[in-house]
């Protein structure tokens, strides 16, 4: 009986590719190019997002030769991508993004939440009280409103939910930077997802 | 310990749902939590709201990119090894 042999480890590629082993190139393309095409629509658009994956891909081919495993494959794959995706960015003539403060909670003279507990738990059911294509178009509105410093720490984080300290290693920050960042987008995206469905914060 | 108000709370959510609060700090903001059910539905949003995100942009690589991408990078990694 014949046993099927271990896939190879990303790190094994990484070095048979930056050896010009183009077929090991080839399979970390197949393995990644979902993700980072993911990646790339969330942190930009559908639009840019093709160029983006090309871009991707080339600088990690470019790049390969100076992979030198401090960190997971992964993460330096992805903070590749992020770069790529923030070059886009000021590439592009962006439409000045209307900001996302408005949608922040608000607090009464005694810090007390101002809204009701019906009001404030709405926004866990946006994905049952939205149409899914609604919702999806407007998820894409929203994260791309965010300040661009807290975009790629939420979309590491809670969107390709990656730890706190890879996100850190991946964005080159502290991981206490990290925290703020994600927590100040998912205050803001949770009173916009509030919003959407028609309630306030 | 003092008691936390709702606004303090929230400006702890983050590294109270990570764990990273000292032990003191953590179980006042479980005791304000439990007490408050302003704080608890706020802090049920919060942590779905990355979930409902998450879902909704889950773009899928279509076949036709995946086959240009194949193709574009077929036609140029080969020159950067000789360049």
């Amino acid at each position: 009986m014949v046993v099927p042999a271990a896939e190879p480890s990303d790190e094994a590629l990484a070095a048979r590719a930056a050896a010009g082993d183009d077929a090991a190139f080839e399979a970390i393309v197949g393995r990644y190019q979902a993700r980072v095409y993911r990646l790339a629509c969330r942190l930009t658009s559908d639009t840019d997002a093709p160029d983006v994956l090309q871009e991707t891909f080339l600088l990690v081919y470019r790049h390969l030769p100076s992979f030198r495993g401090e960190s997971q494959f992964g993460t330096w794959l992805y903070r590749i991508a992020s770069n790529a995706a923030l070059m886009h960015r000021r590439a592009s003539a962006r439409r000045p993004a209307e900001s996302l403060d408005a949608f922040l909670p608000r607090f009464d003279a005694q810090g007390q939440h101002v809204a009701t507990p019906a009001e404030l738990q709405i926004a866990s059911r946006a994905d049952e009280l939205l149409d899914s294509r609604l919702l999806a178009e407007k998820a894409r509105d929203g994260i791309a409103r965010l300040p661009d410093l807290y975009r790629d720490a939420f979309v590491l984080r809670d969107l390709e939910e990656m730890s706190t300290a890879d996100v850190a290693h991946a964005l080159g920050l502290e991981p206490a930077t990290v925290r703020q960042r994600v927590h100040r987008a998912r205050l803001m995206l949770r009173g916009y997802l509030s919003e959407l469905v028609g309630v306030k914060r | 310990m003092n008691e936390i108000a709702c606004v303090s709370g929230v400006e702890l959510l983050i590294d109270y749902l990570e764990g990273v609060l000292p032990a003191d700090l953590h179980a006042a903001l479980d005791a304000h939590v439990a007490g408050c059910a302003r704080c608890a539905a706020f802090v049920a949003s919060y942590r779905e709201t990355p979930r409902i995100l998450r879902e909704a942009t889950a773009a899928t690589l279509p076949a036709e990119l995946e086959a240009s991408l194949k193709a574009f990078l077929r036609a140029r990694t080969p020159a950067f090894k000789s360049s």
